[in-house]
């Protein structure tokens, strides 16, 4: 599989003061709501697309590109009823609709149309629906743009011992370190290690807190996906 | 940052685990996760206690406020409330032991004692009810009864829980009323239809779709629940006269023995003064 796209970017600012998504584009900041919501769904859209209308990694890019390129033009936020669904089903189903109408257009034009296969390392991860997939990545932005928030924070705040701890430990493929050798490591106390990781951890759950609630429309729904990130 | 999938499983646990560490507990174990947080088994290291300890998914303090406004046997008491570091909001509760409703409708237990349960949980909401609270969510999942018989109500509602769909009334918004219409579902669950017409229509009286067709409080439930018992007639069901012969015979079977005892006595004298 082609690697996968850095479009869509790293996270901003901590955002300390999130409004919620509506009350964003109600007060006449679109701009800014659609920032977030680019940043935290561009990655799950894109493979949501890939997998769904099997695209290679350069169409699909192109897909979700068009697709939050006519977001932006459209009455996307006002036409999104809180009571039908999620902010993040919406635009899962938006941006379905979008593809299909565009998949059906080229295979149109292609007369017969060729078909886009699979690689087959494609295959196993295409096992789960695009669905469960779009999800997982929602998570995975979630957390990525959150640990960005938490990187710079910890940068800001001359709290580099703690994030690089907690980078040892927490963001650390297989096995992991004991909190002896991470002390002996960092020249800390062993208490201090369990200390600065409780800490970091804390924080990093704000900052999912605090993403969560600038892309989600009212409380109940922020609670709602508050459960879906955590269960 | 790019993280994997194991590392992303891995933070969304550690980053969920409450930090306990300027509080007098100590976190043991997950139970279980309920319609608002998750409930752990701690360790109350100054009175050397087990508890069951519910962290709230979002900042709510209201839940546990409003659960220790009650004070009924059955209903877990609330031991402490606090705040995490992190804003989410906590309470300490007596950890129950005991089966969950739906594991214990599957057990061998009798008419009576399965209407006991029923009696126990209506006696709660009635309760609450009096207090101004509604449960909002209530199902066999939220039940739990002890081992020695006590039954506790749980996971009292606050206004995000939508309740469960199998026993969530179709009202437009949740009262006192939705409650009893749950309750009519726990009393179809434990008591199947087959076992009593005169108990499936007190389960369907209380589970009418129009709030108004219902019991207008949980007392007045309990009460056609206790006329069944005693072997009268019950509002929620007009009986057709072979049940209503069947229950009266049943209710006086001593006498109606007796009648026909005498009646016997007197019909074999009658026949020996005339041979």
């Amino acid at each position: 599989m082609d690697a996968d796209t850095a479009i869509g970017g790293s996270g901003g600012q901590f955002p300390s003061t999130q409004a919620s998504l509506l009350e964003a584009t109600a007060s006449g900041l679109s701009g800014d709501a659609m920032n977030q919501v680019v940043n935290l769904y561009w990655k799950p859209v894109y493979r949501f697309l890939r997998f769904k209308f099997q695209k290679n990694n350069e169409d699909a890019k192109d897909l979700t590109q068009g697709f939050f390129t006519s977001v932006l033009q459209r009455d996307f936020f006002s036409r999104f009823d809180p009571a039908k669904a999620s902010f993040r089903t919406y635009i899962r189903m938006a941006a379905e609709r979008y593809a299909a109408n565009q998949h059906a257009s080229a295979n149109r034009q292609k007369r017969g149309g060729g078909i886009d296969f699979e690689t087959v390392e494609d295959q196993h991860i295409a096992a789960e629906s695009p669905e469960v997939e779009f999800e997982r990545e929602w998570r995975r932005q979630l957390f990525s743009l959150a640990l960005d928030d938490l990187s710079t924070y910890c940068q800001q705040s001359g709290k580099q011992l703690q994030f690089a701890i907690f980078q040892d430990y927490d963001l650390t493929d297989g096995d992991r370190p004991s909190y002896a050798d991470l002390a002996a490591r960092h020249r800390v106390p062993e208490t201090s290690v369990t200390n600065h990781l409780a800490w970091a951890r804390r924080v990093l759950r704000g900052f999912v807190t605090e993403r969560l609630r600038g892309t989600t429309s009212d409380s109940r729904e922020f609670h709602q996906e508050m459960r879906r990130v955590w269960k | 940052m790019e993280i994997s999938n194991s590392v992303l499983e891995h933070l969304r646990h550690v980053a969920a685990l409450p930090d306990l560490a300027a509080t007098r507990y100590e976190l043991e174990s997950e139970i279980g996760r309920g319609g608002m947080g998750v409930v752990y088994r701690a360790l109350d290291r100054q009175l050397d206690r087990h508890v069951a300890l519910k962290v709230l998914d979002v900042p709510l303090a209201g839940e546990a406020q409003l659960i220790a406004r009650l004070e009924h046997p059955s209903v877990v008491p609330i031991y402490e409330t606090g705040v995490l570091p992190d804003g989410r909001c906590f309470y300490a509760m007596k950890l129950v032991s005991g089966a969950r409703l739906d594991a214990y409708a599957a057990g061998q237990h009798t008419m009576s004692e399965r209407l006991r349960v029923i009696r126990r949980i209506g006696e709660a909401l009635a309760y609450a009810h009096s207090r101004g609270v509604i449960h909002r969510d209530l199902k066999p999942q939220n039940v739990m009864v002890g081992e020695f018989g006590e039954v506790y109500v749980m996971d009292w509602g606050v206004e995000a829980v939508a309740g469960t769909p199998a026993f969530r009334a179709p009202d437009a918004s949740l009262d006192q009323l939705s409650d009893l219409y749950s309750l009519g579902g726990l009393l179809r669950f434990l008591v199947p239809a087959s076992l009593s017409p005169a108990v499936a229509a007190i389960a369907a009286k209380a589970m009418s779709a129009d709030p108004s067709g219902r019991y207008p409080t949980v007392t007045a439930f309990l009460a056609d629940v206790d006329r069944f018992e005693q072997g009268l007639a019950v509002n929620a069901w007009s009986e057709p006269l072979w049940h209503r012969l069947q229950r009266f015979s049943s209710r006086n079977a001593v006498l109606l023995w007796l009648l026909a005892a005498y009646t016997l006595v007197k019909f074999l004298l009658f026949f020996l003064r005339k041979f």
